[in-house]
């Protein structure tokens, strides 16, 4: 009985070398050990690993020693047996083991299958030490996969969200793709639209058109650049500069039409309130303004106006050119020095003297009418006659009735404590009524004439007296139009304050209708209240006025002396107090100029103290005639 | 003649800084005395100062024309960095030295970090503008590592691989498995076991993980090593030698690990910069479509 083992191994060159050797006997070990009748040099296999027997010289028995089985035909087994004439692959560890036949002789082939080691196997050097394949994918496809995920997130998905949504007036609440694209929070007004991209956005590739604003905001302001047309705004505008116009060149290029709402409105620039408006906002026009729409063949009433403490044009007040019941007004500019007509004869000066009759009178119905100054001897203050509206933004209108006519009273008669007075701004009931006064009322009847009161012993003059007392009673009627006349007439009721035009072709007698003025800038605004720290006379050069067509209204330089624009620039024939409040043109005027107070921003920028402690009025107004006089600032302890 | 010799004469010194560069082994750091670091800090001061001095209303934005002219300027930038991929694999004389190409590329990209950032005017947000700028910082952070290990892993990897190529590195342990499987056989089962373990582990297994931390607690050789230590009986000798073989396969190993280590620090970025500049590529084209889109 003879096995022959067959061991192949393999040159370097990859050729196959068999090498039989015949060995005797019935029975066969197999294992790692030299002892072994087939040693297989593995070390997967044990020292004793198999016993190889064939009993009848064809069938093959092996069978596994010591636990560590083998493989037959690729199961695993402890005992197996083999036909040789058919033939049976064994492996042990790294070794193939085939049973075979050739003629008597039963045929085992042994060969390693497979590398020694690890480490032995071929490799790819650039691969296996390079980080290739620890890297999941690899640089390229993180590159594409990474790429098609952004595009697929940031631009087919924002591009589908405005496809699903465009023509629809309101997008449903929650969460849009195209939100992705916004550059930045939305104002605060405007901050309800975030997740609806096309309520401005309304066409791809169309820039925010003036229609998508208007489509909100309709209400229409009183005068209002927003209705300047186009082109003028684009007159208006300062050249741009070299970047500007290239931006200009490049909007227009790319559909983007200049002047449109968004230009200045401009959006995504953060969440919060509107900040308040800058001077270059207004100054980029409106410095230099009129030579420019000159240039574009455009004509303008405005003055140039840059920073308010270098380059304001004087204020031009609207006052009354022409009294009457239908008075004409014009906006005459300070320096042309505007006289305003309004009808009234009101001299300031001799109202608020200290001393004198009105200051006499005053005290005397001080008590009545709480003239606190005029009761110490000091005559009226501003006060006494003029009171502010609600809001304390302006005063109202003086009243005859209530402030004139606490002095000026127009008391004709007294009946039993009771006074009938004349009525005021109805010159002919103040007629009628003189008339039936002296008509209806005969003069206080004599004594003598059995009246009721007590007589005097004796006949005195009794028929000089009857005679005077009954020519009267005939006369008297008669005497109502010397009556009217002189109450219409120099030294009369309504003379002193009012201009009377006396009878002539038909007409009786007149007054010239009074208008007194509620407000004089019109184009700008002020508030008084925001200057209660003040004294009347600071700014209301009233005590030295004369007559009532005197303007007592400030000009550009006395409301420069505590307001400088942004620059911080001043007059230097203005004497400045030391930090002047900041005021940009947004202060006084409204870019949607509706006559109402300009917004402002709710912080207040400037510590006020300094302007408030201004110095005595008197040098004050002086200072419009003594510029340069700082004594004051000693003076005040600064 | 005189004006020939002259001529000659410079031909020959500019020769002779050539050959000085090329022995001082000028880098593409250095390369032609910082010429691109310069142009670099020059356009960024560039920036910074016109940035300053421009007046923008409300404030600075993208959508000014100074915005405009950064974003122009950083998309093309970014477009040709990228191409620096392209022109590395190009073998050719023309377009600048590859040296020069990476100069440029190292110290314009670095510009980015100004120009794309003062391009936005500083306002980030939760969006695809964001997203593009910080994609573009990702990938210059990267880039930045990526100089660094450039400049300072080549000395430690030199001096690592004493002066054996990687197939060597590889060669000594496949021959130490040779000698391990030789001298190993007569052990005992548990002890060939043990050793037949350190022939099976792949010396390049491991993942990202373990090739840039250089640690390998599972190395079944060290742990065949201590199995051997540990165990008696069998042919003394036999254990003797295979403990020896052990030994040296574990340094052979450790050389070849960290060896792998500094590779992987050498390499990790560009899976950052290669991916990341792709998916810059396309924020940018999303963040530019967004801006004409919604115009």
């Amino acid at each position: 009985m003879t096995f022959i083992l067959r061991r192949i191994s393999t040159t370097n060159s990859g050729r196959e070398i068999a090498r039989d050797t015949a060995l005797d006997g019935d029975r066969l070990t197999l294992g790692r050990a030299a002892e072994n009748g087939i040693q297989i040099e593995d070390l997967a296999v044990n020292p004793l690993h198999a016993t190889i027997s064939s009993a009848d010289g064809r069938s093959v028995h092996i069978a596994a020693e010591d636990g560590l089985g083998f493989d037959l035909n690729g199961r695993s087994a402890t005992v197996a047996d083999v036909d040789s004439q058919s033939g049976g692959e064994l492996r042990f560890g790294s070794h193939r083991l085939t049973i075979g036949r050739e003629g008597d002789a039963i045929i085992l082939t042994a060969q390693r299958i497979g590398e020694l080691s690890e480490a032995a196997k071929d490799r790819d050097e650039a691969r296996s030490f390079s980080l290739q394949g620890t890297v999941f994918g690899g640089k390229r496809l993180g590159a594409w996969a990474f790429a098609a995920l952004v595009l697929l997130a940031f631009l087919v998905g924002p591009i589908w969200a405005f496809r699903s949504y465009q023509g629809v007036d309101e997008r449903p609440e929650g969460f849009h793709a195209d939100s992705a694209w916004s550059s930045g929070a939305l104002s605060k007004g405007h901050a309800k639209l975030k997740d609806d991209c096309q309520s401005c956005h309304v066409q791809a590739f169309v820039a925010v058109r003036d229609s998508a604003c208007v489509a909100c905001h309709d209400d229409s302001h009183g005068f209002d650049h927003a209705d300047v047309p186009t082109a003028r705004l684009l007159a208006a505008q300062a050249p741009p500069g070299r970047g500007e116009r290239v931006l200009a060149s490049f909007a227009e290029s790319f559909n983007k039409p200049k002047g449109r709402c968004v230009a200045c409105h401009t959006e995504h620039e953060g969440a919060g309130a509107m900040p308040p408006t800058p001077q270059q906002f207004c100054s980029t026009c409106h410095e230099g303004m009129a030579a420019r729409l000159g240039t574009a063949g455009l004509k303008t009433a405005l003055g140039d106006a840059g920073d308010f403490g270098a380059s304001h044009p004087q204020f031009k007040p609207r006052v009354m050119i022409a009294p009457g019941a239908k008075p004409a007004y014009a906006r005459i500019s300070f320096d042309a020095r505007p006289a305003d007509l309004s009808g009234l004869k009101f001299p300031h000066d001799v109202h608020l003297k200290a001393g004198g009759g009105v200051a006499r009178m005053a005290m005397s119905l001080s008590g009545q009418y709480r003239f606190e100054s005029a009761a110490g001897g000091k005559g009226l203050q501003c006060g006494d006659c003029h009171v502010a509206t609600p809001d304390g933004v302006r005063f109202q209108p003086v009243d005859m009735e209530k402030q004139c006519a606490m002095c000026h009273s127009l008391t004709f008669e007294e009946i039993g404590g009771t006074r009938r007075t004349l009525r005021h701004g109805e010159p002919a009931q103040v007629i009628a009524d003189l008339s039936a006064y002296y008509r209806s009322t005969p003069p206080a009847r004599p004594i003598e004439l059995g009246g009721m009161a007590r007589r005097r012993p004796g006949q005195f003059a009794e028929g000089a007296v009857y005679n005077i007392y009954f020519r009267e009673v005939a006369v008297r009627p008669t005497r109502a139009s010397d009556a009217v006349a002189a109450v219409f007439s120099k030294g009369g009721a309504c003379y002193d304050c009012h201009t009377i035009f006396a009878p002539a072709s038909g007409n009786d007698w007149r007054v010239m209708k009074v208008h007194q003025a509620d407000r004089y800038f019109t184009k700008g605004w002020f508030t008084h209240n925001k200057h209660d720290t003040f004294k009347c006379t600071d700014c209301h050069d009233a005590s030295g006025s004369r007559a009532a067509s005197d303007l007592l209204v400030p000009d550009v330089k006395n409301c420069r002396t505590c307001h400088v624009g942004e620059s911080g620039q001043t007059d230097p024939a203005i004497q400045v107090v030391r930090n002047p409040t900041v005021s940009s043109c947004a202060m006084c005027h409204e870019y949607h100029a509706d006559g109402s107070a300009p917004w402002e921003p709710k912080v207040r920028r400037t510590d006020v103290r300094d302007i408030t402690a201004l110095p005595p009025s008197s040098l004050y107004i002086a200072s419009f005639r003594q510029v340069g006089d700082k004594s004051w600032h000693r003076a005040g302890g600064g | 003649m005189a004006s020939l010799f002259k001529r000659g004469g410079a031909r020959k010194t500019a020769a002779q800084t050539e050959r000085v560069r090329e022995k001082l082994h000028e880098g593409f750091l250095r390369h032609a005395n910082f010429r691109w670091l310069k142009i670099a800090v020059a356009l960024c001061l560039i920036v910074i100062v016109t940035y300053a001095l421009v007046d923008v209303s409300p404030r600075h934005n993208g959508g000014s024309w100074l915005g405009y002219t950064l974003g122009t300027i950083g998309a093309l930038l970014i477009l040709w960095l990228t191409l620096l991929g392209y022109r590395k694999r190009r073998m050719t004389r023309n377009f600048w030295s590859l040296k020069a190409w990476t100069s440029a590329h190292v110290y314009l990209g670095l510009s980015l970090v100004i120009i794309g950032t003062w391009h936005t005017g500083f306002q980030l947000g939760w969006n695809v503008h964001t997203l593009a700028w910080a994609l573009m910082m990702l990938v210059i952070v990267s880039g930045i590592y990526g100089v660094t290990v450039y400049a300072m892993l080549p000395a430690a990897l030199s001096n690592n691989r004493e002066e054996m190529t990687q197939m060597q590195m590889l060669e000594a342990i496949r021959a130490f498995d040779r000698q391990l499987h030789e001298a190993g056989q007569p052990l005992p089962p548990a002890d060939a076991a043990a050793v037949k373990l350190s022939l099976d582990q792949d010396p390049f297994a491991g993942g990202l993980l373990r090739r840039i931390s250089g640690a390998y607690p599972g190395c079944a050789t060290a742990a065949a090593r201590r199995v051997i230590a540990a165990g008696s009986g069998g042919d003394a000798g036999a254990r003797a030698k295979v403990e020896t073989l052990l030994d040296s396969k574990v340094a052979a190993l450790g050389r070849l690990r960290r060896h792998l280590r500094l590779r992987a620090l050498l390499e990790i970025w560009l899976y950052v910069h290669v991916p990341m500049t792709f998916a810059l590529i396309a924020a940018l084209a999303a963040h530019i479509v967004s801006v004409f889109f919604y115009w």
